[in-house]
């Protein structure tokens, strides 16, 4: 069956995660072999969900020449020349990639494809387009070869320059997909960018499918621009139902950058109409988008320092001057409607009133680079556009200049971020994207650090001692992105949280609980909670953690684990739980200081940063969040 | 078929007609008539299949007649923007003008490689489609935090009595506790490298079947490794590989043919570029 058919429709991999569904799907009959029968997901696979390639109007522009195929090579893991022309490698191949080239002029379509009079006037000239437009564009050119070698090529086509162009942009990042998409070792996955950005307001999602090309070629990608297209995320809702209903396949979108949509990413009140949103906005929203992407190149997008001002992890890689182009400046009333924490917020106050939440989204994170390379590692960042790729200027240069506003980003300002993270149970598409779907996700800034988050209402210390949290995790809980309620009389849930380091990344410094909630009259509230730490530092009388220090060598880019711990688990318990309110809680995770890639700029090409530049980051990740309901 | 599809002169003369047509492009005027604008049946045909792509149904009247407006109002900017010679010195027109041309003649190259082609591409690169070594093996994880001082003398313990003992000593119960995996059957190195990270792959690589052994050292600690089985990395023969192989000879073909015909149309200019020191003929 087609997946996608409601919020909470019935999926067919796990897709609703509750507890019932989990012993089906993992019976907890004893078996001798601890490892006999396991179908739950065994470890993270990590894949950029947001990467451009040439066949981007801006990317091609800005100069970049890889196309799908090179993005594709170099995720999995092959030495590419970027179109710097410097070689560029991965220092481990990712699981998947989607290939998200803007929809917007992606075009290049053949005159053929346009339908040029003298091309349709001729009988054999309407079948091959005819044919093109059916998406047996292969075969078309076959037969146009075998005319052509025959003599047999019609005079009135001859000096038609674009018959032999038989392909879209479209069709060739198809094609590109279907021939690197490897099931159980990499993964191409088909989609694309719908970028709207009226007035510069950034409301861009990426559209990914859960099938192959035989469907993905019956359509052409929905675009922003009327008459065809629209700027309004309602109509791409409905273009992804035209497309389920047309071709039995699946799809979902995930949105970015709500730090650039000037308020608008996740709105109370609506900015197409005016009005508040309705029923049908929520019911639309949490139908398509059960992702966000929190984390990438043009800033993060968890939490604002302002509107969690307890939160001193909030400040992290902001980029909050204004929209997308910089032609309007950021004002402090944008931001609730912006950032990922307050948007679950706002979701709980708006499923009171419209019975659903609007805003339940997973999170991701994704690169959005415009290079065809996924490379998001700090000591291996290739920019986020070709003039960006590694060189002795990017730490100086300017990313984005507005004289009319006065704002300016530098390239110094740029993230080197971020990953996707998916538990899913195979490398597949089906398998990523069915995750993808029940949300069992998180994001990363870069890091490939393995994280599990479960909860349930019987979870209990001995579970943290155990060598496979996963196995006490799906039996006794969901996972996250999954969904709590009916609390058990006096019981307050419990969460599994467990963190691996990324084998050639900084220690763990510690593993957060956030969480939000709706309190008895009706006012949001946050809540960030210290669950497990590396060595033995004492909270402070007023609740903080000390730090965990820094062992960054900037001059050198080096740093060493000196401090901080490997792995980190624990189980915690909600200290503040009201069975009455509606809640949700997610993870994050965060490493001890490391080198930004702005030290190793500096260090390996000698460039003196400007004043006031970022040196070390902080990498973290995001789960998906698991939501509690009054039952 | 096959055959003629291989054949140089079919492969000259589609290039050819290419060239020719692209000639056609650059050299051509405007064909319409200044001052008139005709939508013609084509066009409209076009509009309203690119409408029912979208949407999955046919455009109403109304959607009909918004696609042509807003083609007569394209129309109509494009030809003055063009009369002012808005296009000329725009680096994202010149850009996406040769972008178009390269996509064509990158997509000239329809031929199916026969397995002599393929073959012979598999022979010049062995190492892309080379199989990856795979591990089985077990490891026992020594945390440095809970050792301090001692680690060294600890593994040195563990692997006599592991030795020594054998297959009566229970190895799942040595060891400080771990969430990683302890056992790997047939992973492939880049798993293992994912897993485990690259310092404890390298050293994986040089340990041969047999005893335990170590300690090794990984960014999470120290490792007693024990490996059961390795197959080391392999040449396929084509018919394993045949689509991989297949998949990157046709892309080198693709960026042999648009090489090719950029420097086919470089023929056709003489280059001069006015710097001192450089040869008058030196090409880009």
């Amino acid at each position: 069956m087609a997946q996608g058919q409601s919020a909470v429709g019935t999926l067919d991999d796990a897709g609703k995660m509750d507890k019932a569904t989990a012993e089906r799907v993992f019976p907890s009959k004893p078996i001798y072999s601890p490892y006999a029968g396991r179908k739950f997901p065994t470890r993270p696979l990590f894949g950029d969900t947001h990467l451009h390639t040439a066949a981007s109007f801006d990317a091609g522009a800005f100069g970049a020449r890889l196309g799908a195929r090179d993005a594709y090579r170099f995720a999995r893991g092959e030495e590419v020349t970027a179109s710097s022309g410097q070689p560029a490698k991965l220092s481990r191949p990712l699981d998947f990639l989607v290939v998200a080239d803007h929809s917007d002029n992606m075009g290049v379509f053949p005159d053929l494809f346009a339908g040029k009079p003298e091309i349709l006037a001729d009988p054999t000239g309407r079948k091959w387009y005819q044919m093109i437009m059916g998406g047996k564009g292969a075969d078309a050119a076959l037969e146009m070869i075998m005319s052509f070698s025959a003599g047999t090529f019609p005079k009135p086509l001859t000096y038609a320059p674009d018959t032999r162009a038989y392909k879209a942009a479209w069709q060739d990042n198809v094609a590109a997909a279907e021939q690197y998409n490897e099931p159980g070792r990499f993964t191409a996955l088909i989609g694309y960018e719908w970028t709207s950005n009226t007035g510069g307001n950034n409301l861009h999602r990426n559209v990914i499918f859960r099938d192959n090309g035989d469907r993905a070629n019956q359509i052409v990608p929905f675009t922003t621009m009327a008459p065809l297209g629209s700027d309004n995320p309602r109509d791409l809702w409905k273009w992804m139902a035209a497309y389920e209903q047309k071709t039995g396949g699946s799809a979902l979108a995930i949105a970015h950058n709500g730090n650039l949509s000037n308020g608008r990413m996740f709105p109370i009140i609506e900015s197409f109409t005016g009005k508040p949103v309705d029923k049908e906005y929520a019911e639309q929203r949490a139908k398509w988008e059960r992702l966000y992407e929190a984390t990438q190149t043009k800033g993060d997008g968890e939490a604002h320092p302002v509107l969690s001002p307890n939160d001193e992890f909030a400040n992290f890689e902001r980029w909050d001057f204004g929209n997308l182009d910089a032609s309007v400046a950021k004002t402090k009333d944008m931001l609730e409607f912006e950032y990922a924490r307050s948007g679950l917020k706002n979701g709980l106050k708006l499923e009171q009133q419209l019975g659903t939440n609007p805003y339940k989204f997973g999170m991701v994170g994704s690169s959005d680079a415009h290079t065809g390379l996924a490379a998001m590692e700090e000591d291996n960042f290739f920019g986020k556009t070709t003039p960006q790729e590694p060189s002795p200027e990017r730490l100086t240069a300017t990313f984005v200049e507005n004289p009319k506003t006065g704002i300016k980003v530098m390239d110094w300002q740029v993230s080197s971020s971020g990953y996707a993270a998916v538990w899913a149970t195979e490398n597949t598409r089906e398998s990523i994207w069915d995750a993808m779907q029940r949300r069992e996700t998180y994001a990363t800034t870069g890091s490939r650090m393995a994280v599990r988050f479960f909860g349930g209402w019987d979870f209990d210390k001995a579970d943290a001692q155990t060598r496979s949290p996963a196995m006490a995790g799906y039996a006794k809980g969901v996972p996250m992105g999954g969904d709590l309620s009916r609390a058990p009389a006096g019981k307050a849930p419990s969460f599994l949280v467990a963190a691996l380091k990324d084998p050639l990344g900084g220690n763990l410094d510690r593993i957060q609980v956030v969480k939000g909630w709706m309190d008895a009259k009706g006012e949001l509230q946050e809540k960030v909670y210290d669950v497990v730490w590396s060595g033995d530092r004492k909270p402070s009388a007023d609740g903080k953690l000390p730090s965990v220090g820094n062992t960054v060598d900037v001059a050198n880019a080096i740093w060493t684990n000196a401090i901080g711990a490997p792995e980190l688990i624990a189980v915690w318990s909600d200290p503040n739980f009201n069975a009455a309110e509606r809640a949700f809680y997610y993870v994050r995770v965060l490493e001890i200081p490391t080198p930004r890639w702005t030290a190793y700029d500096a260090k390996r090409f000698g460039s003196k940063p400007l004043p006031n530049t970022q040196m070390t980051v902080t990498e973290r990740a995001y789960t998906s969040p698991i939501w509690y309901t009054p039952g | 078929m096959k055959r003629l599809l291989r054949e140089p002169l079919l492969h000259f003369l589609l290039l050819g007609a290419v060239l020719f047509a692209a000639h056609g492009i650059l050299s051509r005027g405007s064909i319409s008539e200044p001052g008139r604008i005709v939508v013609t049946q084509g066009q409209i045909e076009s509009m309203a299949l690119l409408y029912a792509r979208t949407w999955q149904r046919a455009p109403t009247e109304a959607e009909l007649l918004g696609l042509i407006r807003n083609h007569v109002r394209e129309e109509v900017l494009y030809r003055e923007g063009l009369a002012l010679g808005l296009d000329r010195d725009d680096p994202i027109i010149r850009r996406r003008v040769g972008q178009k041309l390269e996509f064509i003649s990158e997509n000239a190259e329809a031929a199916e490689p026969s397995d002599g082609d393929l073959q012979a591409y598999l022979d010049l690169h062995p190492a892309v489609f080379a199989a990856e070594p795979r591990f089985t093996f077990r490891h026992i994880y020594l945390d440095p935090r809970r050792h301090e001082k001692t680690l060294a003398a600890d593994a040195g313990r563990m692997l006599n009595e592991l030795n020594s003992r054998g297959s009566s000593l229970d190895a799942s119960s040595l060891g400080d506790p771990t969430t990683l995996p302890l056992d790997f059957d047939k992973a492939a190195a880049s798993r293992v490298k994912n897993t485990l990270g690259i310092q404890f792959a390298k050293a994986l690589a040089g340990i041969a079947p047999g005893p335990w052994t170590g300690p090794v050292e990984s960014g999470y600690g120290m490792h007693l490794v024990q490996v059961s089985e390795r197959t080391e990395p392999r040449v396929p023969a084509l018919a394993e590989a045949r689509e991989a192989v297949k998949r990157e000879w046709q892309l080198a073909r693709r960026i042999a043919a648009s090489e090719k015909s950029y420097q086919n149309l470089l023929q056709r200019y003489t280059v001069t570029i006015e710097r001192p020191g450089l040869a008058r003929e030196e090409r880009p």
